[in-house]
């Protein structure tokens, strides 16, 4: 268990600027995902902590000891790699071992340590096999055990799922979150599907083009998204125009005057998400307290559990909603008027321009 | 950072970088500089000159030899790629009986050493050669063997295996839907094969083809035996080292440097041909092999087994003579092992020194090839992007020129070692190091360094990791490149004879000598003695390679 404080970490490789003066705090024993797509700098992170990548300037200290100027092999931050690296000459029991072998561990302590890790992973059957003979789940828990076997001060994940089939990916989350908890090891989680990042971590951090842009608990990143890039990528997002009238603020598609919201004279722009907009077939009542904005349906998908609307409002906006089937919605043809509606109370707004940040 | 603990950080693989670059700049840089600058010098003042240039170009005797290069190394190229292509097309598009037999013959006439092929033919079609001989009994005068077109025709059968291999390597890589692609537009399928097929592993046989043309100029032992006052470049340059001795061997080593020249010229050529011509593709729809039938099936297949029983036949002679019972240098009828008898009898140090010499070098390059493998492969600097370059000079390279290098930085003061093992070593070692690399970083590439991260990140240091986790990964890369380079080193005549003396005289040159002196026997045995060491290497390639045709090329 330890802390990790990062302090104005930059990387340059050349001009290219990868990790903008990364400032973050891990309290001992989180589970903290950094998110975001691929080319934000999550992973340049988290090889930068490992020790795998030289940073340009900045600190990084476990437990307020800098390891920054260490090697990586003398960082104590153990890594479970995307491939899952598992070294394909030696077995699973010497893989496991290698770490503890590696910091002259005596025999004795070595077997009982494997073994009690096997244990945890639950791999201790396939002991004495090479790794060409696991499947690939089972490859990445000998990476995990390999890896919390050295009872490292902090445990680094880079994608460990992704290589994995949907099914598995989301049986192991389960499995790594509970051995997390139970070993309460501090851990960087490294990954781009958002999905995985709100249901394991403790805090996530949503990185892009090597800035941190929001560093909050899953239930905020979703809720208050500090800025537009976030609004988008976590989840999704319809952007709505808002044009200013004499006094007021009204939304271009729909017309629903948003005054009373906004107080800054700057741009803004109105944000829903899918799930908040509802579909109405032509004729039905509707609640006097939502917002109505009137479209032509472009195309439906029927996904099964939910159905996909796109949709162009009158004001010619494109706009995207999620919701339950319908089948009076899914039987609209195409080019069909449908009314939409949205509580007032799920708008949100941002800044146009700069970095698009959440208005309060 | 500050500069003393950027120092005292400065971890083990920079140190290795910097120990390759001051090996290879010592052993490669400085000879081949060395070599450049005396063909600018005065033999007798020393002073700067292009007087050396003036008369190579000038003079009929090195005009000639300039032409004459040429002239069998294009023609030598051409014979090659009219019987590689075809047997690689053959082999790879249809049913051919004995296919793996064919491959080993082909991979044999590969790693043979050099020169048996001109001797074995003087044995054959010289002037008292057995066909000579034979024919002769009827009246038939067959052409003789000496002068361009017998060298030709060596040039031809030694080296169409690499045009062959590489040539059949890229048409079983190929995408099959191009071809059906083509037939499906319309396309014969003799327009299909020329304007899909042949157009599309075009960047294959010009590869083989450019390395068939620069073994061809630098080739020493075919010319030197089967020449008779028909010149090259690579002859003439030993013999003006050999009347240059003790003085500034520069007309040799100007000489050295125009072969060079036209190597790398070559090279650059085709470099800018391939520049525009990238077929990569993903090989979703592998190429099927189709059934001939019929007297074309006949044809095809009196072709392929005709081509490389020709091509293996010299030697087969070799092997054949050395069994023959002899008397001094005369062939008395019948069989025997006098031969044998008398190469332990007179040439024990021979054998002995080419094991020692080749394995001193291999041992050498093993070491070097795995280091060196992992700077080109998993550091970017600027250091390892030089050195990967370097790797492909000791090709170009003649082994005259290396040789005259290594005279000329070694020879003189207190580190005077020309003629000791040592010297030898490190020549095979430098001239036969890309062996080793070249095996050992395509087995690296395939390695992810995740492996070595994983290492290092539970508590590994990069010695250690390279040592417990890479080279278990890449051993069989290493392993192939051992045996490679071996099997190069061994075979070495051309450098071995300028840097040899009395004590370390090896197999190959003894042979030369024999073969010069008109002992075809005491040379059969020698070349038995080197193809069977040949051969135990190359079985033991097929072993260890995972591509065992792609391994020898």
């Amino acid at each position: 268990m330890a802390s990790v404080e990062i302090t104005g970490l930059r990387k340059l490789y050349g001009d290219v600027v990868a990790l903008s003066d990364i400032t973050l705090t891990i309290p001992s024993g989180a589970f903290y995902t950094l998110l975001g797509p691929s080319g934000c700098g999550k992973t340049t992170l988290l090889r930068t902590i490992a020790g795998f990548h030289a940073q340009t300037s900045g600190q990084i200290a476990v437990d307020g000891a800098p390891i920054e100027t260490l090697p990586a092999h003398k960082r104590d931050v153990a890594m479970v790699f995307q491939d899952y690296a598992v070294f394909p000459h030696l077995s699973v029991h010497d893989n496991v071992a290698f770490g503890l072998k590696q910091r002259k561990v005596d025999k004795s302590a070595i077997k009982t340590r494997v073994a009690e890790v096997l244990d945890v992973v639950q791999l201790s059957h396939l002991a004495d096999r090479m790794p060409h003979e696991l499947s690939g789940g089972q490859q990445q828990r000998v990476g995990l055990a390999r890896a919390i076997v050295v009872r490292p001060k902090v445990l680094l994940m880079d994608e460990p799922l992704s290589n994995l089939d949907a099914k598995l990916r989301v049986d192991l989350r389960a499995e790594l979150r509970r051995i997390q908890r139970d070993l309460g090891i501090t851990t960087i989680y490294v990954t781009h599907d958002q999905e995985e990042a709100l249901a394991m971590s403790d805090i996530v951090c949503v990185m892009h083009g090597g800035i941190i842009q929001q560093a909050a608990a899953p239930l905020d990143i979703y809720l208050r998204p500090a800025n537009r890039f976030v609004a988008t990528f976590v989840g999704a997002n319809n952007f709505l125009d808002v044009d200013r009238t004499s006094g007021g603020a009204v939304l271009r598609s729909g017309a629903a005057n948003v005054a009373a919201r906004i107080s800054a004279e700057r741009p803004v722009t109105c944000a829903i998400r899918p799930e908040d907009i509802h579909a109405h077939p032509p004729g039905t009542a509707i609640d006097p307290g939502r917002i109505v904005i009137e479209a032509t349906m472009r195309e439906i998908s029927f996904l099964g559990r939910e159905m996909e609307i796109f949709a162009v409002t009158e004001a010619g906006e494109e706009i995207k909603a999620v919701a339950r089937p319908d089948p009076a919605i899914v039987a609209l043809p195409p080019k069909s008027p449908v009314t939409l509606t949205v509580d007032p109370d799920a708008l949100s707004f941002f800044a146009q321009g700069g970095n698009g940040d959440r208005l309060p | 950072m500050s500069l003393f603990q950027r120092l005292r950080h400065t971890d083990f693989w920079t140190g290795v970088t910097g120990l390759i670059v001051a090996v290879l700049a010592l052993l490669l840089l400085f000879p081949i500089l060395r070599v450049l600058m005396l063909g600018f010098v005065d033999a007798d003042t020393g002073a700067f000159t292009i007087g050396n240039f003036v008369e190579l170009f000038t003079r009929n005797y090195y005009l000639n030899g300039f032409k004459n290069s040429l002239f069998v190394g294009v023609l030598g190229t051409l014979g090659a790629c009219l019987i590689g292509i075809p047997l690689a097309f053959f082999t790879a598009r249809f049913h051919v009986q004995g296919q793996a037999w064919i491959s080993t013959l082909a991979i044999l006439v590969l790693v043979a050493p050099p020169f048996i092929g001109a001797y074995a033919w003087i044995m054959m079609l010289g002037s008292n050669g057995f066909m000579t001989n034979f024919f002769g009994l009827f009246g038939i005068e067959t052409p003789t063997i000496y002068g361009a077109h017998g060298i030709i025709l060596v040039f031809t059968l030694k080296f169409f295996p690499f045009i062959y291999l590489m040539t059949q390597t890229s048409l079983n890589g190929m995408n099959k839907s191009f071809e059906d692609a083509a037939e499906n537009l319309g396309c014969t399928p003799w327009q299909r094969f020329t304007k899909i097929t042949l157009p599309l592993v075009f960047p294959a046989v010009s590869t083989g083809a450019i390395i068939c043309f620069v073994l061809a100029i630098a080739d020493f032992g075919t010319p030197a035996i089967l020449g008779r006052g028909f010149r090259t470049l690579s002859t003439i340059a030993f013999s003006a080292y050999r009347s240059e001795l003790g003085g500034r061997p520069t007309m040799a080593v100007t000489v050295s440097i125009v072969m060079m020249a036209i190597s790398m010229l070559a090279l650059l050529a085709q470099r800018r041909i391939l520049s525009k011509r990238r077929y990569a593709s993903a090989l979703t729809n592998p190429p099927v092999k189709q059934r001939m039938t019929g007297w074309r099936n006949t044809v095809m297949h009196v072709f392929c087994h005709g081509i490389v029983l020709i091509a293996m036949l010299p030697t087969l002679v070799v092997v054949y003579t050395s069994f023959l019972k002899t008397n001094g240098p005369v062939f008395i009828g019948g069989y025997g092992l006098e031969s044998y008898e008398r190469i332990l009898r007179t040439a024990p140090e021979a054998i002995s020194n080419s094991f020692v010499f080749s394995l001193g070098a291999v041992v050498l390059i093993t070491v070097f090839s795995g280091l060196i493998s992992y700077v080109i492969v998993r550091r970017e600097t600027a250091a390892a992007g030089a050195i990967d370059f370097l790797m492909m000079v000791p090709y170009l390279v003649p082994g005259v020129v290396m040789a005259i290098g290594f005279v000329t930085t070694f020879r003189g003061g207190p580190l005077d070692v020309v003629g000791t093992a040592g010297l030898l070593i490190l020549l095979y070692f430098i001239r036969r190091l890309p062996y080793g690399v070249r095996s050992a970083t395509s087995s690296l590439r395939q390695i992810k360094p995740s492996m070595e991260e994983a290492a290092v990140n539970l508590g590994a240091a990069p010695a250690k990791a390279f040592l417990v986790v890479t080279v278990p990964l890449i051993l069989p890369g290493l392993i192939v490149g051992a045996l490679m380079s071996f099997i190069t080193a061994i075979n070495e005549l051309s450098g071995t004879l300028i840097l040899y003396d009395g004590g370390t005289i090896t197999m190959p040159v003894q042979i030369y000598l024999a073969v010069l002196d008109g002992e075809f026997g005491l040379a059969g045995a020698l070349s038995t003695v080197l193809l069977v060491c040949t051969g135990a290497c190359v079985y033991a390639v097929f072993r260890f390679a995972e591509n065992r045709d792609s391994a020898f090329l």
